[in-house]
């Protein structure tokens, strides 16, 4: 990496350091979001984005505590909070206020006339039927942003539906899934299926989005002084993720399948057996492919293969032909091969190629440490957490 | 309140009235440079909800996008890959390599609230168009420079990145699919459109800054650093215990259960991890007796591994004989979460998507009927909107360095003629359908 005076990562991180974050102002720091969401991580991880750019994120639980900070793996708990919890927990400030009890709704609906945005992940209905819905609390505070997180939202067929809103649910419906894991057949019974994410991919998408969407109204708020009802499923979220699925079902009839490593669009873009791990690799338009093949010593295969379409036809036997080459080498001699083409311009194309990680490793790599999307903070009354920081 | 809520919302949402309703964003114009999913999407997102999205391309290829559809085969002549993330934009195709092709752009920035690039670290700073450059230009100006390690830092200058390497780097991957099989790719170009939506969203932030204050900003955006942020517990886990997390198949380690369960015609995936949600659960299974075993009680206990491998053996035996409508009925009788694992036909075909508009059909001028995606969040009174959709490279030359630039239509000629500014490709991704090129050609004559 350069560092030279004027150089441009010297510039870049003189302007986005991250050891000087508490010296700047804070974008949203005229809001007031009151979360009353429950066992939700789409809600939580909409406020704490609201949170992280300084909004005050006002966090309403029952008496006793949220569900949420029982969704622990292994149900291992932290002083007495789950894992998770730890990590949504961030920059909020935490009542207890009991909405089954009219005594309680009435205090939310008081907390309501001066919040800017509610967040909320009751059945759809619930929170109206107690006189705290968007209908009531918009009458009393017109400014209100109202944001409800469910499964399958607010209005339309399902929308009276009572499940409660999780994200396995929400994957499954959101399509990836169906296009996620190893074809029928290829791998053991119990792999060869359709295959979620590890993480709450869907519910981190839904918050995402919900964070998203209260930003738009808050921007439209400042011109027209309104509020407004925001419906957000995190199934609905992800789906508007899943690339080309309805187009090619709507242009072809066809229903995009799972292929394990493989894409049905490109070759290659994918995961390889190494000596030591397995590493992806890119190289999928033409002059990206002749790169690789430069790389892999093989301009026989860019002869052979010199188009997409003859490479995505033949994909499983190129995939072989990459971990030919690739047994004899571990990843990171791979990703240091890659690197030495391609930021020495040894040819033409771009190839990328990363070392599988596993979160460990993810963690020994220093990159990420300075830029602080790790930390480790001091927290009075957990103590050490090391969490992942602001986007 | 007289009305039922649920009358109440369908009129709320109506989504006939979508075009009679504001748009958040209007007002708002997005310059974009951009290729693939990042950062077009990042754009697109602000144009769902009311920016005008201005997309230069290089002309005559264009974004690679164009060029990433399944089984490499063409519709229209356009790629099905290239519409998910481009609508509703004004297509302008501008040699950047040409000092006129930057002056022009420079002008276009002048013009913008907010731009957009996914270049590598740097690219644009050489070509001397980048932030430096154009905050002389504007300093309203919100520069969002999407990458896949960042502006900065050792993995960030020269290494390229697509969507799968920040599923692979973040750890998501170590942590997805079952113990002891290879590695799997998400099914959907995750790490990109995770990341466009963090970065729309920072930038709607320093938008609401900006009115504040006045002025613009630098946003740096790594789509690694994106998913790292998604993984939920595994870092702080990490930091207290040590613990690698590894995958675990599709049952969810926190929430017991959860899981996907093959059924007689597909698959479901079914939760229930508060207690009196896996009391209707064990109602459904016709097995009351379940709610009150010690070992599967309370979530607590449910969550021990040895109690929730037996709990999950049991509901799988169970499942597998009952189709996936039956458990879904089940789910909604008995109050615990039952969905279908649904495929693009499934989804294609559903009437309360079509509802939504998260399934959303139109009529585009140049490709006839389309359906899409539809925008994800419903917002009452300004909700998103798609208008239409992608466009062949430089489609609105004219009209965007006309009406934004008053250029006159001589002195396009000239750009044209000088290749400082220009057109598709005579090639499937870049050009339009045969048929509009057929009827063009006639007209010209």
């Amino acid at each position: 990496m350069t560092t030279e005076p004027h150089s441009w990562p010297r510039y870049a991180k003189e302007i986005t350091d991250p050891a000087l974050v508490h010296e700047k102002p804070e974008a949203l720091d005229d809001l007031r979001v009151l979360d009353a969401s429950s066992g939700n991580f789409a809600a939580l991880f909409a406020s704490s984005i609201l949170a992280e750019f300084g909004a005050e994120v006002i966090r309403r639980e029952p008496p006793g505590g949220d569900v949420a900070r029982l969704f622990s793996p292994q149900g291992v708990k932290h002083r007495g909070t789950g894992l998770a919890y730890l990590v949504e927990a961030r920059n909020k400030r935490h009542i207890t206020l009991n909405l089954e009890m009219p005594a309680g709704r009435e205090l939310f609906a008081r907390l309501a006339r001066h919040a800017d945005v509610v967040i909320e992940s009751a059945r759809p209905g619930q929170m109206d039927a107690w006189g705290i819905g968007y209908r009531q609390l918009s009458a009393a505070n017109p400014r209100l942003i109202y944001l409800a997180f469910s499964t399958h939202g607010q209005f339309g067929p399902r929308a009276t539906s009572p499940i409660p809103d999780y994200d396995i649910t929400n994957q499954a419906l959101s399509g990836t899934p169906y296009t996620t894991g190893e074809p029928a057949g290829e791998g053991t019974p119990e792999s060869s299926v359709p295959t979620k994410q590890g993480n709450w991919i869907a519910w981190y998408i839904g918050g995402g989005w919900g964070a998203f969407a209260v930003m738009t109204a808050v921007i439209w708020r400042a011109a027209s002084g309104q509020g407004q009802f925001i419906d957000c499923s995190p199934a609905e979220a992800e789906m508007r993720f899943t690339d080309y699925d309805v187009h090619w079902y709507h242009a072809s009839q066809r229903i995009r399948e799972r292929l394990g490593a493989l894409n049905v669009s490109v070759f290659p873009y994918t995961l390889i057996k190494t000596k030591d791990s397995y590493s992806f690799i890119a190289g999928f338009s033409d002059i990206n492919w002749a790169g690789l093949t430069n790389i892999i010593q093989r301009p026989d295969l860019k002869e052979r293969f010199p188009t997409t379409k003859t490479r995505i036809g033949e994909s499983k036997l190129l995939h072989r032909e990459l971990e030919g080459w690739a047994a004899t080498l571990t990843s990171q001699e791979i990703l240091d091969r890659v690197q030495d083409y391609v930021a020495n311009k040894r040819g033409p194309g771009t190839v990328a190629s990363a070392r599988l990680n596993r979160p460990s490793d993810t963690l020994a790599e220093t990159h990420w440490w300075e830029r602080g999307v790790f930390e480790k903070i001091e927290d009075p009354d957990y103590g050490e957490l090391l969490l992942q920081a602001v986007i | 309140m007289s009305e039922s809520y649920f009358d109440w919302t369908r009129k709320l949402f109506d989504r006939a009235r979508i075009f009679d309703k504001p748009e958040a964003l209007r007002g708002i114009r997005v310059l974009e440079l951009t290729t693939l999913v990042l950062g077009p999407t990042t754009a697109d997102f602000l144009g769902e909800f009311g920016a005008e999205v201005v997309k230069v391309e290089l002309p005559p290829g264009g974004d690679t996008m164009r060029y990433v559809t399944p089984e490499a085969t063409y519709w229209q002549n356009a790629s099905l890959g290239f519409f998910p993330e481009n609508h509703s934009k004004y297509h302008v195709g501008i040699d950047l390599h040409a000092p006129e092709g930057k002056e022009l752009f420079k002008r276009l920035a002048a013009k913008s609230d907010v731009f957009v690039e996914n270049f590598r670290a740097g690219t644009l700073d050489k070509w001397e168009i980048g932030y430096r450059q154009l905050r002389e230009v504007s300093p309203r100006l919100i520069y969002v420079a999407a990458s896949g390690f960042g502006q900065w830092g050792p993995f960030s200058q020269g290494r390229a990145s697509y969507d799968a390497v920040a599923q692979t780097v973040s750890g998501m991957i170590g942590i997805t699919g079952f113990p002891d099989r290879p590695p799997i790719l998400c099914g959907i170009f995750v790490g990109d459109w995770f990341g466009g939506l963090m970065a729309s969203t920072a930038a709607l932030v320093a938008l609401h800054y900006r009115n504040r204050t006045g002025e613009g900003q630098f946003i740096d955006l790594a789509q690694s650093e994106g998913l790292i942020r998604a993984l939920d517990w595994t870092w702080v886990r990490h930091g207290l215990t040590g613990q690698d997390r590894g995958p675990a198949g599709n049952r969810d380690d926190a929430i017991v259960p959860a899981d996907f369960l093959a059924c007689r015609d597909g698959f479901v995936a079914l939760a229930a991890g508060r207690d009196e949600e896996f009391h209707g659960l064990c109602a459904a299974m016709g097995n009351p007796v379940l709610a009150r075993d010690p070992r599967f009680a309370t979530l607590e206990a449910r969550q021990l591994p040895v109690n929730a491998e037996a709990l999950l053996a049991l509901i799988r035996k169970w499942a597998a004989v009952q189709s996936r409508a039956e458990l879904e009925g089940l789910g909604e009788k008995h109050g615990f979460a039952c969905a279908r694992v649904a495929n693009a036909e499934d989804r294609y075909r559903d009437e309360h998507l079509r509802e939504r508009g998260t399934v959303w059909q139109y009529d585009d001028p140049l490709y006839g009927p389309m359906v899409e995606q539809g925008p994800a969040p419903k917002l009452s009174a300004t909700p998103g909107r798609m208008r239409w959709a992608g466009k062949p490279v430089g489609w609105h030359n004219e009209e965007v360095l006309t009406r934004l630039l008053g250029l006159s239509p001589t002195r396009i000629k000239q750009l044209e003629e000088k290749k400082v500014v220009g057109r598709w490709a005579e090639r499937p991704g870049a050009k339009p359908p045969d048929e509009w090129l057929k009827a063009h050609a006639e007209q010209q004559r």
